[in-house]
């Protein structure tokens, strides 16, 4: 069982694709107010385009083994961010140790390489996260929707979602 | 020998054909098999032996339309989901009742501000003859609700008035 940095030394020994840096949560600054630190666990970011290189490197290294996908979805941070939010959370039944990742998928141009050759359990989060954040995962094998209805109009989880007037003639007031 | 035995054989019992047909439908209306959320949990405590929904004959649950006098829609109704509760009902045969069970098929429900897919109640679909308040509504609740609907067929009539112009 390894803790984050060490599973980062590990990353960054066997040079897996796309990892750009890695973010801890920290105190904020006493001094200056509008420095209030991060909560939360510690992550690495990477780029999303080689996320399923990236996965599957995690996957086959012997110290790391990262054999089950927790997690797939996104966040909306802010209406003025530009970037989504990818959140992946791995862990490995070998060893018993986690790994939470975050990729920046711009807005302007939501795609991304579909990671069920990596996991197939991204497949159905792969979907979800498609119609409720409009994030195209390209190579996905079955890219329907899950929850939603085949024709339903925006994606919900986005922050600037504006909620329907009507559905099929039956009104939402 | 029981006392009834034989007592009846040539005799005959006078009543009215409304009384009649409305006795004969209050006391077997038979609900649909059909449950959306936790009333339907709640529906089933009804249907079993402590509260026991067939001493007022309508423990039958029919795993069809085509055989179900009442749709009991116990639990959220979103638009995905009321396309086919639509569809259920139009396939039951005449005439049908509709119960809805619980503060999401009433009104949406704790949904009615953000479920962005949830219908803010059933009865902009179907027809409802009977509201029943809670989230989820106790047993008993659900067995008032069915009586209130028993009053309701008890007091229709199948007899035409004839009209006074005529």
């Amino acid at each position: 069982m390894k803790d984050f940095d060490e599973i980062y030394q590990r990353l960054e020994a066997i040079k897996a694709p796309g990892l750009l840096s890695a973010d801890r949560p920290r105190e904020g600054d006493p001094e200056d107010k509008t420095d209030k630190g991060r909560a939360g666990e510690a992550f690495v970011l990477i780029e999303p385009a080689a996320a399923k290189e990236f996965l599957i490197a995690v996957r086959d290294d012997a110290e790391l083994a990262f054999d089950i996908l927790a997690d797939l979805t996104a966040t909306d941070p802010d209406t003025e961010d530009e970037n989504f939010w990818l959140n992946l959370h791995l862990l490995s039944l070998g060893h018993g140790h986690r790994l939470a990742i975050k990729a920046m998928v711009p807005k302007a141009d939501p795609v991304v390489p579909s990671m069920v050759d990596a996991h197939m359990a991204a497949h159905f989060h792969e979907r979800e996260c498609a119609e409720m954040f409009g994030i195209t995962f390209e190579g996905n094998p079955d890219p329907r929707n899950i929850l939603l209805p085949d024709d339903w109009e925006g994606h919900p989880l986005r922050k600037d979602y504006e909620f329907p007037k009507e559905y099929h003639g039956i009104s939402c007031e | 020998m029981p006392i009834l035995q034989n007592s009846f054989e040539e005799n005959v019992l006078t009543t009215k054909v409304d009384w009649l047909l409305n006795w004969a439908r209050l006391s077997s209306i038979w609900p649909m098999t059909f449950g959306l959320a936790c009333c339907a949990i709640e529906m089933m405590a009804v249907g079993a032996a402590h509260h026991d929904i067939d001493r007022f004959g309508a423990g039958a649950f029919r795993a069809t339309p085509r055989q179900a006098d009442l749709m009991i829609v116990a639990g959220t109704v979103n638009f995905k989901m009321g396309e086919r509760v639509k569809r259920l009902y139009d396939q039951m045969p005449s005439p049908k009742y509709v119960i809805a069970m619980g503060a999401c098929a009433t009104g949406g429900g704790p949904y009615y501000k953000y479920g962005y897919t949830v219908m803010k109640g059933v009865d902009r679909i179907v027809p409802v003859d009977v509201y029943i308040a809670g989230c989820p509504p106790r047993p008993e609740a659900l067995l008032e609700g069915l009586m209130k609907l028993q009053d309701k067929i008890r007091n229709t009539s199948v007899i035409r008035k004839p009209s006074r112009t005529a």
